[in-house]
């Protein structure tokens, strides 16, 4: 580790503070307890703007007032802040009034009224009436500039924190400002809805009532409402976020800052997908199928007996099929219920990382500060764990290479192919294309490895690689799981059992299937075992979801009624905080009851999951589960006549929550198959035309747009699209 | 004593604007000894000089290029911009300099880019500005193709490229860091310093900014020695200047005069008074953001200090005549129209202070203002000023509360007699600002004969 940062000594309205060199002088004030208002500052959106001149203090020796937010804390500085100097006062108001000018004061009709920097500040710094005696601007309000996102340009106070987000954190591009002066508005790039991943931010950013969101807009007072700390289980990053709850419901979903793990961000389907707690179809009762009448509603104790009678009659005939978004504790009873109280051993488990990788954990925040990044696998990080996508971004900013290598990647390699790819690198002589990627990963101080593939070997070959690169104290490799807390239901699953099982891969019929989630349910291979079993028991949301070949369905909770332990990618256990009160039951308290009947003592009382998993066993090497989705092996891609190989990925804004979400339907993927410019060039397929996708007997006919990251030979489409269609697909004009 | 020229002495009696020409009257010597000289010798040579920024901030050019650090204390690669976005109101010199002698500031360039050991050199032209562009570009072309520019210039092992740049349209860009945030592609708004363009400027790489007619100069100061340029003129302020005179005044036009002599030298003697037995009332002395002297401070000499003196700056040297025919009130709107106009947006005090300042002058020209919205203006003007981002705040609120200041009892008029004592005789009368008088043609009907 380098040397500690030299100490200054500053003197802040009279009193004096050491901080180390550099470090802002907002952040200085703060380290003496003393406040220096900012609207434009935001450290995480790059170096600072000095455009609201809030922060307007007096420094001795300079004759103007200097905008603290630019300045950092050099040894015998004297600053006056507006409590020790008229002159920054005046300054301080003075910003304040010209904002107020034609800022409309609707603040009882604004979402933001009552946590709004702007009244906090107007309140401390600001005037007490206005000057102000001509019209105010006025514009058209409010616009939509998503389905998602409403824009006041009234209120808004040109802070370009927004803006700033769109083009320096996200790098999207598609927020900017318009016109000039009193007239600047901000605006979408050519009026486009802003379709982004990470949109949901600005609102975030936003220190007034400009941008609200639309999900949540008129829903509630800040008075109103209660906020709950929890961590968002839409995916395996696991962000950490407040919960913000009226009567009873969720109301909205925003970011809680966890540096090491998101840095405050929150992409849009963690901060928007909550309303599918209110779904039309959502379970709110046990359903049991009986015979000559259907699905019925149950009360929950005949469940019970109906489910104990199930699984009593398969015997040890029993497989259990987890989706990846259980807690740990859910996990951990369903595990033991079927291991110990059955006597059974099978699980799909939906992700199975290999924990070789835990010797080079490291939190996300890593990767920003590596000098090398490599990124290997087919699916785009962006949609898997969206979070380290962002990472991967301040990196890059930061002056790292980042090096993408897979059939979208800057390096192109076949689909199926990062194995070869990571002991390509490790190899005392790669080939050619990745010799200078080689080399400055093994020349780098810090490294950063991802791997984004439905492979769970993964995690042993980017160890192979990391343990090949000796990566030290500051590098990380990470494996993007496919599901939320698909490590932690495989730890889970695997702390409660010895390890005998039957074989799930044949076609003798099974006794019962446990199937454990909505997620689960689209499991191509649980619906195959579904038709194999005499007893089906489903725990699921959404009735649409679950009707079809279940006998006992228990209505399931969603994350934000769950108490548990998480484990994300970092291999960091996080604890859900229960925000609103599930339907009936929770998972747990069922399973937990169950579990009793077959002679297994699990406690329906959370537990403290880290502890447990703590202790966790070594992976055995007669794994009696089956893994993910079998990963393909490298394959070459095709290319020739309309010959492709196709990549299928798994889009972010997809599943069973987002489906019921009506205002991110927008943020779906849309139809369409991405071609690699030079083969649609060659075949005349251009961005926008219709085209057929063919293997055997399936088709499907899909919009093209060209992606010339693409490597040669490979045509891409979002799995929700790709429904039958094999690996290897012939694309012609419709 | 005929005035000294330095700028356009090559132009005196022929047309320069050819290469051919140019070189006929000594041009392109001064690169040549240049080249000969170590870069940090050139730089010695403008320290010498004592020469002055000409585009308005009045910053010592040869000190501007010692900030820079030497090609092998940097990695990045080091660039000079010229600023040849004239657009203070009132200004017309960089567009004579360009016209007249364009190799002039070629080769200005070529020798201020050896002394900082650019790599190249980007010209930012005002959009307005074609005529000139076509003649800098044809210069260019010319120098190109006598191995002037671009690799290996005049076998020295020196190579650098200079790129013309148009702009679009407005002021700002005329600000050093919204110069390069222009240039760069981005929305013309400026950058909060530090880091200064010395160390952090176009591509975040370090940069030298000049105005035209400082690098116009430079190849005379090579010529002459620095510290022979820096006889001309006076203490502090070396050398010579274009002046744009113009407004109420029988000889407007570009005069180059060595710095020291009086605003009345100028005003009567070179451009011949007020015309039309009329009185001059005030004289805007640097360009339309510099503060307002009266008919009293006639006396004041044109240079840095004796400005400063004043209360107010050389600024471009625009000095714009106002004869008593012009109602200062009026006067005051125009201005703070072109700056709320041009205001970028970014910073608060100038974006909301400017537009605010619009309206209460309105309000006060209408006779509508209250007794409280002079000072209301004056506090307005207050909260702006050293406020700002960038000097463009500043631009706006330093001439009107000089207006107030000098000229209060005729803004206090107003508000007595509700409305314009010159009852629209002002020689301002209905002489909108660019931009509203676009506003008003828009409005205009057409109509369709039968």
């Amino acid at each position: 580790m380098s040397a500690p940062p030299e100490q200054v000594t500053i003197t802040i309205d009279d009193r004096s503070v050491s901080v180390p060199k550099g470090t802002g002088l907002v952040e200085s004030a703060l380290q003496a307890g003393i406040e220096i208002p900012v609207f434009c500052y935001e450290p995480r959106l790059g170096p600072p703007l000095g455009a609201c001149r809030m922060c307007l203090v007096e420094i001795e020796g300079l004759p103007k007032l200097q905008a603290a937010c630019t300045l950092s804390a050099q040894d015998g500085m004297v600053v006056r802040t507006s409590a020790t100097s008229a002159q920054a006062a005046d300054g301080q108001e003075g910003v304040l009034e010209f904002i107020l000018l034609n800022h409309p004061l609707d603040c009882p009709d604004c979402d933001k009224g009552g946590e709004c920097p702007l009244q906090d500040l107007t309140l401390r710094y600001g005037p007490g009436t206005s000057r102000m005696v001509v019209q105010k601007r006025t514009f058209d309000k409010p616009i939509p500039i998503s389905p998602l996102i409403a824009l006041d340009r009234e209120r808004c106070i040109l802070c370009y924190r927004c803006t700033r987000f769109s083009e320096q954190v996200a790098e999207d591009g598609q927020l900017v400002a318009l016109n000039r002066g009193a007239s600047s508005i901000i605006a979408t790039f050519e009026d486009e809805p802003y379709r982004a991943h990470f949109s949901g931010n600005v609102i975030d950013l936003c220190p007034v009532g400009a941008l609200t969101s639309t999900v949540y807009r008129f829903r509630a007072r800040p008075w109103e409402i209660q906020n709950v700390p929890t961590v968002c289980a839409m995916c395996p990053v696991g962000c950490n976020v407040w919960a913000t709850t009226r009567e009873g419901k969720v109301a909205r979903v925003l970011a809680r800052n966890h540096p090491e793990v998101d840095g405050g961000w929150l992409c849009d389907k963690g901060r928007f997908a909550h309303d599918h707690l209110r779904a039309a179809d959502r379970l709110t009762e046990p359903i049991r199928r009986i015979r000559m009448r259907g699905l019925v509603a149950v009360p929950w104790e005949e469940a019970l007996d109906a489910a104990d009678e199930g699984l009593r009659a398969a015997g040890a005939s029993v497989c259990v099929a987890f989706s990846g978004g259980e807690t740990v504790e859910q996990a951990d009873a369903l595990s033991r219920l079927v291991r110990q109280g059955l006597g059974a051993d099978v699980a799909l488990l939906p992700d199975d990382p290999d924990p070789a990788l835990d010797a080079f954990r490291a939190p996300l925040a890593a990767i920003r500060s590596a000098n090398v990044c490599l990124v290997v696998g087919d699916e785009p990080v962006l949609e898997r764990a969206p979070i380290v996508d962002l990472w991967l971004r301040a990196a890059r900013r930061g002056g790292a290479e980042v090096v993408t290598v897979g059939p979208a990647g800057a390096i192109a390699a076949p689909p199926g192919s990062a194995a070869a790819i990571c002991a390509a690198l490790a190899a005392s002589s790669p080939p050619e294309e990745l010799r200078e990627l080689a080399r400055d990963l093994r020349e780098a101080d810090r490294v950063a490895l991802v791997w984004s593939g439905d492979d769970d070997t993964g995690g042993r070959h980017l160890a192979g690689l990391a343990a090949a690169l000796e990566l030290g104290e500051g590098s990380g490799a990470y494996f993007l799981p496919r599901t939320p807390n698909g490590r932690g239901v495989a730890q889970a699953w695997r702390a409660a059992g010895d390890g005998r099982g039957i074989d799930p891969s044949g076609d003798e019929a099974l006794g019962a299937l446990i199937v454990s989630g909505d997620e689960a349910l689209r499991d191509t291979r649980v619906v195959a075992l579904a038709d194999r079993a005499r007893f089906v028991l489903t725990t699921a949301m959404f009735m649409n979801e679950a009707a079809g070949q279940s006998h006992v369905i228990l209505p399931g909770t969603g994350y934000l009624e769950r108490d548990g332990t998480v484990v994300n990618l970092e291999g960091r256990s996080q604890r859900l905080r229960r925000t609103v009160e599930p339907p009936g039951w929770d998972e747990l308290a069922f399973f937990a009851q169950l579990a009793r009947r077959f002679g297994v003592d699990v406690d329906p009382w959370t537990r403290a999951g880290v502890d447990e998993l703590a202790a966790l066993p070594a992976r055995s090497g007669t794994a009696p589960v089956v893994a993910a989705p079998a990963a393909r092996g490298p394959q070459r891609a095709a290319g020739a006549g309309g010959d492709f190989e196709l990549v299928r990925y798994r889009a972010l804004f997809s599943g069973a929550a987002v489906e019921r979400v009506p205002q991110l339907a927008f943020q779906r993927p849309a139809a369409e198959v991405e071609l690699p410019g030079g083969d649609a060039s060659r075949l005349h397929i251009a961005t926008g035309e219709r085209v057929v996708l063919r293997s055997g007997e399936v088709s499907r006919e899909l919009a093209a747009r060209v992606n010339r990251r693409l490597a040669p030979g490979v045509a891409r489409v979002a799995e929700e699209h790709a429904d039958g269609l094999a690996d290897s697909v012939r694309i012609e004009k419709a | 004593m005929a005035p000294r020229h330095v700028v356009f002495e090559l132009a005196e009696s022929a047309d320069v604007t050819r290469l051919s020409d140019y070189e006929r009257a000594g041009g392109y010597e001064s690169l040549r000894k240049a080249l000969a000289m170590e870069p940090a010798q050139v730089i010695e040579e403008l320290l010498a000089s004592g020469l002055r920024g000409r585009g308005g901030a009045g910053f010592p050019m040869g000190r501007k290029a010692s900030f820079l650090p030497k090609p092998d204390q940097t990695p990045k690669p080091i660039y000079l911009a010229v600023n040849a976005d004239e657009s203070e109101p009132g200004t017309f010199k960089d567009r004579e300099i360009m016209l007249r002698v364009p190799h002039q500031v070629i080769e200005g360039i070529l020798i201020s880019s050896y002394a900082i050991q650019a790599r190249a050199a980007f010209v930012y032209i005002r959009g307005e500005y074609l005529t000139e562009y076509e003649v800098l570009r044809t210069a260019l072309e010319e120098a190109l193709d006598r191995g002037l520019v671009g690799a290996n210039i005049l076998g020295s092992g020196y190579s650098v490229t200079i790129v013309l740049h148009r702009g679009a349209g407005a002021y700002i860009c005329g600000e050093e860091t919204g110069l390069l945030e222009s240039l760069e592609g981005k929305r013309g708004q400026p950058r909060t310093k530090p880091p200064f363009p010395a160390i952090a400027g176009l591509y975040a790489a370090p940069t030298l900014i000049n105005n035209v007619e400082t690098l116009a100069t430079v190849p005379r100061i090579l010529a002459l020695g620095g510290e022979n340029y820096a006889k001309l003129g006076v203490e502090n302020s070396s050398g010579t200047r274009v002046f744009s005179l113009s407004g109420n005044v029988a000889r407007p036009g570009n005069y180059e005069l060595e710095l020291g002599m009086s605003l009345r030298d100028l005003i009567v003697g070179i451009g011949g008074g007020v015309p039309g037995g009329r009185q001059l009332k005030a004289v805007i002395p640097g360009g339309s953001s510099t503060p307002v002297l009266t008919a009293d401070e006639l006396d004041t000499r044109l240079d840095f200090d004796s400005m400063a003196r004043a209360g107010t700056m050389l600024g471009s040297g625009a000095v714009i005549v106002i004869d008593d025919r012009c109602c200062m009130v009026q006067l005051a709107l125009r201005v703070a129209q072109f700056y709320r106009h041009e205001s970028c947006g970014k910073c608060t005090p100038c974006r909301e202070g400017t537009r605010w300042m619009v309206e209460i002058i309105r309000r006060i020209e209408q006779g509508a203002a209250g007794q409280g919205e002079l000072d209301l203006l004056l506090n307005v003007c207050d909260r702006i000023l050293g406020r700002c981002l960038c000097p463009l705040g500043d631009a706006a609120a330093m001439p009107v509360a000089s207006y107030v200041a000098k000229f209060r009892s005729e803004f206090q008029r107003h508000i007595d007699e509700g409305g314009c004592p010159f009852r629209g005789t002002s020689s301002l009368e209905g002489v909108l600002a660019p931009v509203d008088e676009h506003h008003a043609r828009a409005r205009a009907r057409i109509e369709v004969p039968a």
